[in-house]
Formats: structure tokens, sequence, C-alpha cells
């Protein structure tokens, strides 16, 4: 052992390591806690300060926010917008492009999130995700204003939302 | 001291990190990774009481290394849990 060697540090992982981790746990039936990175879920999800509680992805639903796996070893936590037979296209909220993978890409399922470091759950059966949901889908045609309005004036006046 | 409940060591990518472990979920919201020699003394005290000599003995069976710097070592190491939140008094 070298001197001063202890360390106990909080550490970030990579995504391409950590999160097959994380499904393998999702596979054996638990649920898991991970820290939100990107900024493709704004408005209502933020980079590094949010939470998202997830479970394994039963019969994934159009509306559904899921961690899939766009081949090769990238993963992301977007919303599905349109599931057609075997193909599954997703969407982040914070994104104008799409992204496509197969349903059996599609590992996790949010159910949640943990929000400004707050201990309660955002459920996404929750009035508050649902509403938000509804109204912000249906803004798609405007988003691109409404997401460089947040983003350059919004965010400098006020901060995240 | 003693290990608070529902902290565990797990290996994930190579890294030996504490996780907090309910019965079903799983927090990866904030982790802490562990070096070699910390990670063999979680291993050792995990569900145990335990003092700051105890860390110490166990680092010289182990280690090369004398009793004094194993105190210090251990008494430090103890502090960083401790504000780490994964011990408690």
């Amino acid at each position: 052992m070298q001197q001063g060697n202890f360390k106990v540090t909080e550490i970030e992982l990579a995504n391409e390591h950590f999160l097959p981790e994380v499904i393998k746990l999702l596979e054996d039936g638990h649920t898991v806690t991970i820290r939100l990175k990107g900024f493709s879920m704004r408005p209502f999800l933020e980079n590094n300060r949010d939470k998202g509680l997830l479970e394994r992805a039963t019969n994934p639903q159009v509306n559904d926010v899921v961690l899939a796996e766009t081949p090769p070893k990238h993963y992301v936590l977007h919303r599905i917008i349109k599931i057609d037979g075997d193909i599954v296209t997703l969407r982040g909220d914070g994104n104008l492009n799409n992204e496509i993978c197969r349903l059996s890409d599609i590992k996790g399922k949010a159910i949640g999130f943990y929000r400004k470091g707050r201990q309660t759950l955002d459920s996404t059966n929750g009035r508050k995700w649902k509403i938000y949901s509804w109204i912000w889908v249906r803004l798609f045609p405007i988003r691109r204003y409404l997401l460089a309005f947040y983003r350059r004036i919004w965010i400098k006046l006020f901060g995240v939302i | 001291m003693k290990t608070k409940p529902g902290f565990n060591l797990r290996d994930v990518c190579g890294e030996k990190i504490i996780v907090a472990e309910g019965k079903e979920n799983i927090d990866f919201s904030n982790i802490i990774s562990m070096n070699e020699s910390s990670a063999y003394l979680w291993e050792q005290i995990v569900g145990k009481d335990f003092t700051a000599e105890d860390l110490a003995r166990l680092l010289t069976e182990e280690y090369e290394v004398d009793e004094e710097t194993a105190y210090t070592d251990a008494s430090a190491l103890a502090e960083q849990w401790k504000n780490a939140g994964i011990i408690e008094e």
C-alpha cells in the first residue's frame, strides 16, 4: 500500500461501460436510479442535476421515456414518438432529430424523475408529467423556436426551469 | 463506528464502487469509488462495529506498512467515509 493512497471520491462512469451494468440490473428485476447527463430532455430534465428512476421495459408505448441502445453501444433516454411493428422512433424532448431502433433495443423505462435535488419523485404516471408531456409534444412544430428562446434568453435571465 | 445498512461494494466496469441499495432499487446517482486498499477494508468491516484501530490492524496484516502510518491512514479514511455518509458512529 502506498501512503496516502486512499481516495473516497464521487466518480462518473462512462455511459458505454456503465449503462450495460444498469441494464443487467434492470433485467434482474431491480429498479435503478441514475443521474441524467446531457441536454436532450430539456426543458423538464437538466444535465447532471436531475435523476431518473428506471425499471425494466415491458411493453413500451408511445410517450414512454425509455433507455434505448441505438447501436452500436450508444445509449439514449428519450421519448418514444412512434412504434411501427418492430421499429421504434425516439426523440428527446430537447431535440429536433429522431433516433430509430428496434423494440429489442428498448432496455429500460423511466417511471419517474427526481428534479432539482428533491427526494420526491415526479412519477411518469403523475399529473405534472402527463400535462407537461401533452403540451410539449404538441408544441413540436415550434419546438425549434421554444428551445432557442429557452437557451438564449430564458436561462440567461431566469436560469434553468 | 459501523457501516450504514444498504451500502454495498460493487464491481462495475472494473471500478470498485459503493452503491446505495434497497431491496429493489439500486441508486447509482451518487456513487463513491474505492481504491484497492479501501475496498479491502470495507469488505472486512461491512456490517460490523469497528474502530480506526481495527482498520489500522487490518492494514498492517495485509500490507507492508508500519503501525503509525496505518493508524494515520485509517483515521483519515474513516473520516472520509463519515463525510461521504456511508458509516455512522
